[in-house]
């Protein structure tokens, strides 16, 4: 059970329920949530073949994948907080200030 | 006795998961998300990955969830305030749908891969001395990009939440 398989299983069964949330919610929070979910699920993988080849190289790349989350939840909270006050609302639909105004 | 702890951490790692997909409420999102995490950090120990096990139990489930409840509370969010939903679940059953074939496909590729011995090993491997090591020998030039983008994320977080002056009088 503990084999490479398992662990493989685990670890892309996190991504796709990542992947499924950013693609089928609209709460920004929880889209947040969801690219979290994605690169634990990326780690995990990342981890299982540092072990699997005995080779540490993996783990260093997962700790890089960690470095960089903290970055994107610092970024990403500020620019919640900022579209919070604006708008009033979390929903991805309300947030269209980019979008191009069509005749 | 591994792989009842193996099944039990998995069976936590995924449940978190579903838990965050499918629940509305964002303060019930964060706790599945925060048992997700702490099961893969016990899954990064059974793989004798130690380090990696306090990095995600000091920087994910301490530090990143800590600031997502904080925000969550801080913004008061109300019942009215979520976004209405109607096509949650039939979308979620769909992406489902779309990728079951595509973790066969990777899971398919990977029981190919030659067997190997996966237990854990007691000394010299993913410890802090010898990722350490590695850390500050070969991988020097990414940790150093890596701690200037930390630097770039601050500022821009602090430029963010800086207090804004009224509209048309700060581009001057």
């Amino acid at each position: 059970m503990t084999s490479l398989t398992g662990y493989a299983a685990v670890s892309m069964i996190l991504f796709s329920l990542g992947a499924i949330g950013v693609v089928s919610r609209r709460n920004v929070f929880i889209i947040y949530m969801s690219i979290e979910l994605m690169l634990n699920g990326i780690n995990l993988f990342l981890v299982t073949f540092a072990r699997y080849h005995f080779n540490m190289d993996g783990q260093i790349l997962s700790i890089m994948v960690i470095a960089i989350a903290a970055a994107e939840a610092a970024i990403f909270l500020s620019v919640i907080i900022l579209l919070f006050k604006t708008k009033k609302s979390l929903d991805t639909n309300v947030f269209t200030e980019l979008k191009q105004e069509t005749e | 006795m591994i792989d009842f702890v193996f099944l039990a951490l998995s069976f936590f790692a995924v449940g978190g998961g579903v838990a965050m997909l499918i629940n509305n409420n964002p303060i019930y999102c964060a706790l599945g998300l925060l048992i997700s995490v702490l099961s893969v950090a016990g899954l990064f120990a059974l793989l004798s990955a130690t380090f990696m096990f306090m990095v995600q139990i000091i920087v994910y489930a301490g530090a990143i969830m800590t600031i997502i409840l904080f925000i969550l509370m801080f913004l008061n969010i109300k019942e009215e305030d979520l976004p209405h939903e109607p096509k949650k679940n039939i979308l979620i059953t769909m992406g489902v749908i779309l990728m079951i074939p595509i973790n066969l496909l990777i899971l398919e590729g990977v029981a190919r891969l030659p067997d190997s011995d996966m237990s854990i090993v007691e000394e010299g491997f993913g410890g802090i001395k010898e990722l350490g090591m590695k850390l500050y020998t070969e991988w020097l030039l990414p940790f150093e990009l890596i701690s200037i983008l930390l630097l770039v994320a601050l500022i821009g977080a602090v430029v963010l939440a800086k207090k804004r002056e009224k509209r048309g009088t700060s581009y001057d």
